[in-house]
């Protein structure tokens, strides 16, 4: 299968949210990365059909995916970043309810929604009012509701904001669960939720897509070096002037700084291995870590 | 899907509140239809309730028939010997009520005798009394005449043409006289607060129907709803059936409980006689029974039920907002309050679609329209023309759903 975006454009009035992007997708997991508001949602949105695009076209596997309808969005699964659900709804209602609108016969339905019940940790609160349930329950549900329809593309738009450490680290396991036999697309302004599963990375900034390629490619992408130097603290306020700095270690006589540089920024400075979070603070600079500090 | 549909509206609080409200609305109402009619009893003291309704009908069967000159002729010797009694003719209020007691079984005839006896916009509770065994006996010529002679008055001379002046005394004088009189307090009772249940019914149905678009919207299940298979088809179509479930399995449960619990209390008789042998509707110009005018009030209230709530569904689907299209019932039934004073917009106001739920009024109403060539009161047209609306109304409110979102 292969989804493919041609010089896909979205405007609002005069803003434009998705610039120009052409994209190729045919398997395995694909990490968007961009800061808030750099047009991932909307890029989500035209491919599960919500929007349509300005210009440009998305087709899969050649025929284009609005004139598809229904037969295009039977294929895919969505978990939306603001997730909604029915409050008053059981966890099995609500499933029961969305493989209904995916298609799904009664007692196929049945059997699916017992079966990502289990597979997503549920069995407990499968009777549990989804408005009583943890955030991290929710999203939980909402990765059940999205595979439902076993579906061919599955597109997860932030799905692990605002859980926990504990529930992120669960919740990207069972990605990478899920992500065998399908195409998956995965927005996030996270590094780690794509650092480890995604086969391919896309990096998008203010509606344009920077930068392209698997996470090694990506890394190599980066034309200025990583380094660690320990100083004193008043060299180390300097260098955060001067540099991006992705990690500061604060200690008794000064502070560890990681910073990107293309010369060695100090005196006694060691390169060292650039990681994806530091691709991320270079691209997208100070707003990288606005949202969560990861970075 | 069409089931988990109406599980979502009823599964919200407000939903379980409207069915609440509605089954208080439909005991409330009951209770004021039954207990409405009131009997005063030999001792002048008044009953209501079902024993007054039994006492009531008790002594109004005595007069069931035609209406012919002779039993107009008894009324007035009657009520002449009545009105002569120590008791009538007493200061006393117990005494008085009394003499109306032995009134009552021929009130209704002599209400009609008051107000063929009156100018067309009077009504003379006493007029009966100064009315000749001779006078009376041209009762129906007389009704004609009342009508002709207002038609022709200052007050609505330019209001009508000709040939509508001709139409309604036509639909006056074919009448079919004598009337037949039984004892219909039961359908007039029905009839008296229908217009209150199915009104206020229908704005408390306003609330479930208004969520039933907008509440994907409300809850951001929109995104999953629209991006799933039949989010765009049958999904939709699931919802338009839900809709108009709950709209019509709402209505029928509470008109029809509403009408079978007060026409067992207060008896089913007299439905098969002209609405014109009662005082509500005495001078309308239809020509219908108290049971066809039944009919005309459940199905008229179904169809403005229909059309208004889809109305407010579609509100929901173009503005997203449960709170802007619950207001479409409210505009709908206020509206004519406000603008009513203004006479030019009092042929528009007879085809606003309240008329469908106050049925009552408007077979009261001589509202005329020319509809092809032919000359019509307000009724035919209202049912007709909301009808054909509200068969547009569907298709509209699926295509702007499917349409949601994408732009």
């Amino acid at each position: 299968m292969e989804l493919k975006l041609t010089e896909v454009t979205k405007k609002y009035g005069g803003f434009t949210a998705v610039d120009n992007i052409s994209l190729t997708m045919t398997g395995g997991v694909y990490g968007l990365l961009g800061v808030n508001g750099a047009g991932k949602t909307t890029l989500m949105r035209m491919l599960c059909t919500l929007l349509k695009p300005t210009s440009g076209s998305i087709t899969c596997d050649g025929r284009d995916i609005f004139a598809m309808d229904a037969s295009y969005r039977g294929l895919l699964g969505y978990l939306p970043q603001d997730f909604g659900f029915y409050p008053d709804f059981t966890v099995r209602d609500y499933l029961r309810y969305i493989a209904s609108i995916k298609g799904l016969r009664p007692a196929v339905a049945a059997k699916r929604t017992e079966e990502l019940i289990g597979r997503v940790g549920l069995v407990k609160a499968a009777d549990k009012k989804m408005k009583k349930l943890s955030g991290g329950m929710k999203r939980r549900a909402g990765i059940a509701q999205a595979m439902l329809n076993d579906p061919k593309i599955l597109i997860l738009d932030e799905p692990t904001s605002g859980l926990d450490p504990n529930e992120r680290i669960r919740f990207r396991n069972l990605i990478s669960e899920l992500s065998e036999e399908r195409m998956v697309l995965l927005s996030t302004h996270i590094v780690p939720d794509v650092e480890y599963i995604a086969n391919e990375i896309w990096l998008m900034k203010d509606g344009v897509m920077v930068q392209s390629g698997t996470p090694d490619e990506v890394i190599a992408s980066m034309p200025e070096r990583v380094w660690i130097c320990r100083t004193d603290k008043q060299t180390a306020s300097k260098l955060m002037e001067r540099y991006q700095v992705s990690n500061i270690k604060t200690e008794a006589q000064g502070a560890e700084l990681r910073l990107i540089a293309a010369a060695c920024p100090a005196e006694g400075a060691r390169q060292t291995e650039a990681s994806l979070e530091d691709v991320f603070l270079y691209y997208f600079g100070e707003k990288a870590g606005e949202e969560n500090g990861v970075v | 899907m069409v089931w988990f549909e109406v599980k979502k509206v009823f599964s919200r609080a407000s939903g379980k509140i409207s069915l609440a409200v509605l089954a208080a609305l439909l005991a409330v109402t009951c209770w004021l239809a039954v207990s409405h009619i009131d009997y005063v009893n030999a001792d002048g003291d008044i009953v209501t309730g079902i024993r007054a309704v039994r006492m009531l009908r008790s002594d109004k069967e005595k007069w069931e028939g035609y209406i012919t000159e002779n039993v107009l002729r008894s009324v007035i010797r009657e009520n002449a010997a009545i009105n002569a009694s120590d008791e009538a003719r007493s200061e006393n209020v117990k005494e008085q009520n009394k003499a109306y007691a032995k009134k009552q079984g021929f009130d209704d005839i002599r209400d009609m005798i008051n107000r063929a006896f009156c100018s067309f916009r009077e009504y003379n509770y006493y007029r009966a009394d100064s009315i000749t065994e001779e006078e009376v006996g041209g009762l129906y010529e007389q009704r004609v005449a009342r009508l002709r002679e207002w038609l022709y008055s200052e007050e609505v001379y330019d209001h009508y043409t000709e040939e509508e002046r001709a139409f309604l005394i036509e639909q006056y004088e074919s009448l079919k006289t004598p009337f037949y009189y039984a004892v219909s307090d039961g359908w007039q009772a029905v009839l008296y607060y229908a217009q209150t249940i199915v009104m206020i019914g229908m704005l408390v149905c306003g609330f479930l129907v208004s969520s039933v678009f907008s509440g994907e919207f409300q809850t951001k299940a929109d995104a999953v709803f629209f991006s799933s298979k039949y989010g765009r088809s049958k999904a939709i179509a699931a919802k338009v059936k839900a809709g108009y479930l709950i709209v019509t399995v709402l209505y029928w449960i509470l008109i029809l409980s509403y009408s079978a619990i007060v026409l067992a209390a207060t008896g089913t008789g007299g439905g098969n006689c002209a609405i014109q042998t009662s005082f509500t509707y005495g001078k309308s110009f239809y020509h219908i029974t108290f049971f066809e005018l039944w009919l005309l009030m459940v199905f008229g209230g179904y169809i403005g039920w229909l059309f208004i709530l889809t109305l407010t569904m579609l509100v929901s689907v173009l503005t997203r907002s449960p709170v802007l299209a619950v207001m479409i019932p409210f505009i709908i039934l206020f509206l004519p309050s406000f603008v009513g004073g203004f006479s030019v917009l009092s042929d528009m106001l007879g085809l606003w679609p309240d008329q469908l739920l106050n049925i009552g009024e408007a077979i009261m109403l001589f509202n005329l329209y020319r509809v092809g060539g032919h000359i019509a009161g307000a009724l035919p047209v209202v049912f007709t023309m909301y009808s054909c609306l509200y068969l547009v109304l569907p298709p509209a409110l699926y295509l702007a759903y499917r349409k949601t979102g994408i732009d």
